[in-house]
């Protein structure tokens, strides 16, 4: 294979995969939708104070959603209604679930990404520190991440919360403005993601320390520091590039807990509300979404990995 | 590797000897799993029994780990709890798996097209990260503690299929199953004597690894308020509850999320050994 | 002035009298800090609460949340004192008609809604039509205008409102933000923008919903429209107030606290000792009038039908203790179906369900429910006495533990009742067809007429809306409630509304909780002015001022 058909597969194939994997989210949601037990004309206009619906209502509805049509149809007409963006009403807000979303988002983009990178500093710290230190060393390192990875979030959250922001005061106790209230939702993230991160950082970062290539640096005179920082940690990135991906989605999900611990606005707590009030547009757009955001995300990780793999850059520099 | 490059620690012998994490482990497990099967022998006092007079009473001789809100025992209803939130934790796994080894089989075994659609699958349920799926679920089919496991199964069951996948495809392509076949084995046999005893063994340390994850899903939905009702005495549940009076009454939130976090340790440091273990075995 | 206890200085100003939170002059201010702080004008002022309104307009559905907001935000036609006495508010005067059928209001001719339009009898008359309409889904307000029959607009500022029988609280009702007057034009924009941003004649205007999060309220900079119980005139004190929405219990009451939030409310009961002793909290609970939280028992169907099982369920329950334990000995037991501080309340059925295991067992025997199965409950024909209690999933974590007591102690003399935790349109659902039991609720009003509203067979509705959730169907409690409604004699009101309460409290329809109560926490340090209003004890933002911190 050449290498341009390559290239050829990789920039090509994958973003035709990409969309199949969308559609398919969306095919998940409609029959989510259609899985509901009882009308789905009530399940679309939702409870509240919006529940009992003249007879003149429920049929507008099901005029409105196509509802009087065969499945089929429907099927195409959802699908339709995705494309141009339109994601439905929201039942319980009685508010376009697009709307929703764009006001959610940003705060849940904030957290996300302050999350992250303090999962990447704390997995860090912990996988340098504690590499090259005999096994003692080594065996701090991965309980402590074993330790962090198996924290529940709702748990962390709490216990945060309680000592740095009710007792010590550190920190605002109901999130929301400015970076200060962002520290203890991201930490609470980035802990157990750290741990996560941390054991795969390891794992590669040992194994390009087997390597011969290590060897014959430290022959040559580096210092093992310089090794670990500038060789062996670059070799290792790959693995938590491809996790990167994985941790935004995860992320994404996690935010349903930490969110509500925290009393912040976003789309996880959003989902939270819109499970517990079993508002089906607006859970089934947020899923969407985040299924839409891992997958790309995901493909952004791989067309990435070309640009950092040495192997494939230059393969003979090994 | 050598030597030379990875200086050898004193504590190495030590650490390997006592293993304090693998035998804390243990212990804990030991204690829990009594404590699942038959709550009466650990205790005297009735989860459900309400004495408002006795409300949040600190930890003491009489209540171990103090009272809650309504002057039930936190200790009592730690361990009555264990049943709940472990059989949760166990059913989900086990709907996982039966759902990955049956995705995974038909694409190792399946032939060409079968694999590309389990692919296909598998792709899209990894679109749903973490308790994505789970949380769809339980919008269509309402809360409780059955949906929330059933949910959480659904949610990592792609996770083991893909697993499966490998390990089965690599069993099929080695040596075996070829020569299997060629000794004029009927195939189910094939499967049920050569693929599934090699693909099954790694599939013991993943599971024990799955149900400390699998604890943490379901608690974590009761917890939202979207699994375990009251006044089901399930781990997540209490803490959810405990967690209101955190500034007046620590104990009751503090102790079930400690059990919570001692149990997917547990699991996990388990499962690692018995990976190690499995591992060393095979090579 | 030397400062009364706090928290007995507040339940003895039990009837409608207006509280100030700190520093202030009218009568019944609970003075604590030092005097002299003038007013000071500009500033944002953030007010925590627990729950988030599905929508703004009050008159659609109608919850106490929506009436908290909105009565920052509304006017009203007419407004309550301090003494529960009827005072001029958009309506400078108004008539009524021998018959009590027919009220003429004569409105104020220089209030314009934030929005420009014009307060007019076309306004009025575009207010109350919106609230009966059955497209409002007006819970409350439209259920208080059941006797509406229309609005003639006979001058540019004078309303005649037709009802269609004697309606004796009718202007009560008008005084409650729930019947808040909207600006017509806003109407207009549908239900969905109405509900993001109603506008009215009031001192703020809602400017922003950012959902989950707040209510962002600016400063109606042309405000001249203020209630007789203000104590000053023209726009308000602050600039902005945001309205934020905190629903854990701990976290809002660390926030006030912390100086994070300048006023929260539904202060949790666990927290009220430590906002007292805490130097740096002000702490305001009063109760309201109206029929308080209770367990409604619905006697259209098995098992609770038969009156002996309501009784049996009644004597079951120890409420008092559940009190002491999970409300921390905060909240008092209310008895019978009328809250203490409602006007014309009977003092003799507070008393009338006490904690009787042994009365219950009894009547369950006599009712043919006298054998137990294996687990203690009982059963007859084959079938046991199970009853649904319809919950919100958002229940509050000390009214869910008292629940769960209920549950248990009515498991004692044999009943099993299951609580369901369901979301809210799965409730509304089921509430709408009368499926279910048991069901909590409450209903805050300032008229003894609110037994007409939870009592009355009119309300007992069985597809629909139904203020009447016991389904009480009981021709004389109809008859008392209606003769008092067509009555505007004192006497004989007191005379009727006391018999009615007898005939209810006998009836055993609710397990009657507790009264409800606001319960505010300001911090000291930074909030001066906030008040209670008198018509539902809602907070009232527009003498408010915040100090620099």
């Amino acid at each position: 294979m050449t290498a341009t058909v390559a290239r050829l597969r990789r920039y090509g194939v994958r973003p035709a995969g990409a969309a199949l994997v969308l559609w398919a989210a969306a095919t998940v949601t409609f029959l989510a939708l259609h899985l509901v037990p009882g009308d789905p004309v009530l399940v679309l206009l939702g409870g509240g104070s919006g529940a009992n619906p003249t007879p003149e209502t429920i049929a507008a509805i099901r005029h409105a959603y196509g509802l009087d049509q065969p499945l089929y149809a429907q099927y195409l007409h959802h699908i339709g209604r995705l494309v141009t963006g339109d994601l439905g009403v929201s039942t319980s807000l009685k508010e376009p679930v697009a709307g929703v979303i764009t006001q959610q988002l940003p705060a849940t983009i904030e957290l996300t990404a302050l999350a992250l990178l303090f999962a990447w500093l704390l997995a860090g710290a912990v996988v340098l520190l504690s590499t090259g230190r005999g096994a003692l060393g080594r065996a701090l390192g991965s309980g402590l991440e074993t330790v962090a990875a198996g924290l529940p979030h709702f748990w962390l959250g709490v216990v945060l919360l309680y000592v740095f922001a009710f007792r010590l005061g550190w920190f605002p106790v109901a999130g929301g403005t400015g970076i200060a209230g962002l520290v203890l939702p991201a930490l609470t993230l980035a802990v157990p993601l750290a741990g996560y991160l941390g054991q795969v950082t390891r794992g590669a970062l040992l194994t390009a320390l087997e390597q011969p290539f290590v060897t014959s640096a430290r022959l040559r005179g580096m210092s093992s520091a310089a090794v670990r920082a500038r060789r062996a940690l670059r070799h290792a990135l790959l693995p938590p590039l491809t996790l990167s991906g994985w941790a935004v989605g995860a992320l994404f999900s996690s935010e349903v807990v930490v969110e509500s611990v925290f009393a912040r606005q976003g789309i996880g707590r959003a989902l939270l509300n819109a499970v517990l009030a079993r508002d089906l547009p607006l859970v089934t757009g947020i899923v969407l979404l985040i299924a839409a955001v891992y997958v790309l995300v995901d493909l952004a990780v791989d067309l990435l990995h070309a640009v950092v793999d040495p192997r494939i850059r230059t393969p003979r520099e090994l | 590797m050598t030597t030379v490059l990875t200086a050898p620690a004193q504590a190495e012998p030590l650490v390997r000897r006592i293993r304090p994490g693998l035998t804390a482990a243990g212990i804990f497990l030991a204690l829990v799993v009594p404590a699942a099967l038959a709550p009466g022998l650990l205790t005297t006092y009735a989860p459900d029994a309400i004495r408002p007079a006795d409300f949040f009473q600190p930890p003491s001789t009489a209540h171990w780990f103090g009272t809650d809100q309504n002057g039930r025992d936190v200790y009592t209803r730690l361990v009555h709890g264990a049943g709940q939130s472990l059989l949760i934790g166990l059913g989900a796994t086990a709907l996982s798996l039966t759902l990955g080894i049956t995705l995974g089989l038909t694409a190792a075994l399946g032939g060409r097209r079968a694999d590309f659609a389990v692919g296909r699958v598998l792709e899209v349920l990894f679109a749903f990260p973490g308790l994505l799926l789970a949380l769809l679920f339980i919008a269509v089919f309402g809360t409780g503690a059955v949906t929330a496991a059933v949910a959480v199964g659904i949610g990592e069951a792609a996770g083991y299929a893909r697993l499966i996948r490998a390990q089965a495809t690599t069993v099929v392509r080695s040596g075996y199953v070829e020569a299997a076949r060629g000794l004029g084995h009927p195939p189910l046999r094939v499967v049920r004597r050569t693929v599934l005893p090699n693909v099954l063994r790694p599939l013991a340390a993943l599971a024990t690894l799955g149900i400390g994850q699998s604890v943490v899903w379901a608690s974590s939905l009761s917890f939202l308020g979207l699994g375990a009702q009251p006044p089901a005495a399930e781990w997540g549940a209490m803490l959810a509850d405990g967690r209101t009076f955190l500034q007046y009454a620590w104990w009751t939130s503090f102790f079930p999320g400690l059990f919570i976090v001692l149990t997917t340790l547990s699991t996990t440091v388990i499962g690692r050994r018995l990976q190690a273990w499995l591992d060393a075995r095979s090579s | 002035m030397k400062p009364p206890s706090r928290r007995r200085a507040v339940t003895s100003l039990a009837a409608l009298a207006l509280t100030v939170l700190a520093t202030g002059c009218g009568a019944g201010a609970v003075a604590t800090a030092p005097l002299g702080d003038r007013p000071a004008p500009g500033g944002t002022l953030t007010y925590a609460t627990d729950r988030e309104p599905t929508c703004l307009d009050p008159h659609v559905s109608g919850d106490m949340p929506q009436a908290y907001v909105a009565q920052q935000f509304l006017d009203s036609l007419v407004a309550l004192d301090a003494h529960g006495r009827i005072r001029p508010w958009l309506a400078t005067s108004w008539d009524v008609s021998k018959d009590a059928a027919t009220y003429t209001f004569h409105l104020r001719r220089d209030v314009r809604f934030t929005d420009g339009t014009r307060f007019d009898a076309a306004a009025v008359k575009a207010n109350l039509d919106h609230m009966v309409d059955p497209a409002t889904q007006s819970g409350t307000a439209g259920g208080y205008l059941a006797p509406y029959k229309n609005t003639e607009v006979i001058g540019a500022f004078t309303a005649r409102v037709h009802l269609d029988r004697p309606y004796s609280p009718f202007l009560n009702m008008l005084a409650q933000a729930f019947l808040g007057m909207e600006s017509p034009k806003a109407i207009e924009r549908g239900k969905e923008a109405n509900c993001a941003a109603p506008v009215g004649t009031g001192p703020f205007i809602v400017q922003k919903w950012n959902r989950q999060s707040d209510v962002e309220l600016v400063r109606n900079p042309h405000y001249n429209s203020p209630p007789p119980y203000a104590r000053h005139t023209g726009p308000a004190h602050l600039a902005k107030v945001v309205w934020r929405f905190i629903p854990e219990p701990a976290t809002r009451f660390a926030a006030v606290q912390s100086g994070q939030a300048d006023v929260i409310d539904a202060l949790p009961p666990e927290d009220q000792a430590s906002a007292e002793r805490d130097s740096r909290l002000k702490a305001v609970v009063r109760d309201r009038p109206g029929n308080p939280t209770n367990l409604a028992l619905n006697a259209s169907r098995a098992p609770f039908d038969d009156r002996r099982v309501r009784a049996a369920f009644l004597y079951s329950a120890d409420v008092v203790n559940g009190l002491k334990s999970v409300f921390f000995g905060q909240y008092r037991r209310a008895g019978g179906p009328l809250s203490y501080v409602t006007p014309d309340y009977a003092g003799g059925y507070e008393n009338a369900w006490p904690h009787d295991p042994k009365k219950a067992d009894a009547l369950l025997d006599k009712a043919g429910w006298g054998h137990r199965d294996g687990a203690g409950y009982r059963i007859r024909k084959g079938r046991r006495l199970s009853a649904d209690v319809l919950l919100k999933s958002d229940i509050s974590p000390n009214q869910l533990a008292l629940m769960e007591q209920i549950q248990a102690t009515a498991k004692d003399v044999g009943f099993d009742l299951e609580l369901l935790g369901l979301d809210a349109a799965t409730v509304n659902t089921r509430y709408l067809a009368g499926d279910y039991d048991l069901r909590d609720g409450y209903w805050n009003t300032n008229t003894p007429d609110v037994l007409h509203t939870v009592f009355g067979s009119e309300y007992a509705v069985h597809h629909g809306i139904h203020s009447n959730a016991s389904y009480a169907k009981d021709p004389a409690i109809d008859r008392l409630l209606r003769t008092a409604q067509a009555t505007t004699d004192q006497d004989s009101q007191r005379r009727l509304y006391g018999k009615a309460q007898q005939l209810i409290s006998a009836g055993a329809y609710q397990l009657t909780l507790y009264p409800q109560t606001t319960r505010l926490a300001a911090h000291r340090a930074s909030v001066r002015g906030a008040a209670l209003e008198p018509a539902l004890s809602l907070p009232y933002l527009y003498d408010a001022w915040v100090n620099a911190r």
